[in-house]
């Protein structure tokens, strides 16, 4: 049985059948540089938490979530941000975050 | 925020170096420990350390003994948890030591995540300790519930769903970091209030205020003289809710039920609900 801790970056794509997947990753760059240290968050319609992965040290995040709208919010050490997205069952979709302290 | 289960990083930095004061960090992510950690913290891995090898369940006592005596952690150390995903499994572990009967069990407010968001040193050093010989009691199973439990307490008791509501209505099967690949079935145990724990927590983390997270439960209609058993996907954000409801406020009627919806989702013959309501016993 596998937990729901989070993987730093999101879970990789490999071996994913991502047609049953709606899928929303990106990278959080703080200034010109991707963002080392910070977490990404997915909020659903309502603005309730559902869920949040640390980002990588390039700065990337994955969620595998289902159709709908979805807000992200992207935590780095002084600055923070929300981004709103809509994601479609079948699709990868690429959301770069650019934040500044 | 003032509680003896709580400590903030002013306490943990002034304990550091306290040879009596062990912090481990708890994930499952065990990279991230090895990445980096607080300052002479050891680490538990919630699976491969706290879980059976081989049956769904919980180290036994002997093997409990055996993981803390290795770990150099003795019965008198004050042991404080923290960990990544919002103390999550930094939570479970705390229910875990308590459960074991540990007696100065304490967690970190907002874990690795505030700690790092708050620009707090890392190190990459791994402390050695001396082994020990731990003692650890039988399980308090008032803090403990099982499915049959469960299955008594709806329409009875409270049952307090603490997943996020696409999970509790059965739209998303897992948190959305992880594939949506589950093949149970989708929904909650009939009765449950959804109260999601991220409810409880601030954004880096950290807890609520006593009067916030006492507005949280009182405005949703729980009634906490009742016997309350939270629940999640698979037990740890539901040991989350069972600190902020045992630890923090107070309330002693509350029990963890680490099946959780991975057990019973894959029950036969068990009542089940979908959508945004409790539904009815």
């Amino acid at each position: 049985m596998s937990g729901c801790g989070a993987v730093v970056g999101g879970v990789s794509l490999d071996n994913i059948d991502i047609t049953t997947q709606a899928v929303i990753q990106g990278v959080v760059t703080s200034g010109d540089a991707p963002a080392s240290v910070g977490y990404a968050r997915l909020l659903d319609r309502n603005d309730e938490f559902v869920a949040e992965v640390p980002i990588s040290k390039q700065g990337e995040f994955r969620f595998f979530t289902v159709a709908g709208n979805w807000t992200i919010v992207a935590l780095i050490p002084g600055a923070t941000s929300r981004t709103q997205v809509k994601a479609t069952l079948g699709n990868v979709l690429d959301v770069d975050i650019s934040l500044s302290k | 925020m003032s509680n003896q289960a709580l400590v903030d990083a002013e306490w943990a930095l002034s304990h550091l170096d306290d040879p009596k004061v062990v912090f481990i960090e708890v994930d499952e992510d065990t990279e991230a420990y090895g990445g980096n950690h607080i300052k002479n913290a050891i680490a538990l891995n919630w699976k491969t350390d706290l879980q059976d090898p081989i049956r769904r369940d919980f180290v036994n006592k002997d093997q409990f003994e055996a993981l803390l005596s290795a770990k150099g952690v003795s019965n008198d150390d004050t042991v404080v948890l923290y960990g990544g995903n919002n103390n999550w499994f930094a939570a479970y572990a705390y229910w875990y030591f308590k459960l074991y009967g540990h007696g100065d069990v304490r967690l970190l407010d907002g874990g690795r995540k505030k700690w790092e968001l708050d620009g707090r040193e890392l190190v990459s050093e791994v402390p050695s300790r001396t082994a020990t010989k731990y003692s650890a009691k039988e399980q308090d199973l008032s803090i403990r519930a099982f499915r049959d439990d469960v299955l008594k307490a709806i329409g009875t008791q409270n049952l307090v769903d603490v997943r996020s509501p696409d999970e509790y209505a059965g739209r998303l099967l897992a948190p959305a970091h992880l594939p949506q690949e589950a093949a149970r079935i989708g929904g909650h145990i009939p009765t449950a209030a959804n109260i999601p724990w991220s409810k409880a927590a601030n954004d880096d983390g950290s807890f609520k205020s006593i009067d916030e997270l006492t507005a949280l439960y009182e405005g949703a209609g729980v009634d906490l003289t009742k016997d309350t058993i939270a629940y999640c996907r698979i037990g740890e954000r539901s040991a989350h809710s069972w600190f902020v409801l045992h630890e923090l406020l107070g309330v002693k009627n509350v029990s963890n039920y680490d099946g959780s919806w991975t057990e019973y989702g894959s029950l036969v013959g068990v009542p089940v609900a979908v959508g945004d309501e409790p539904g009815t016993a």
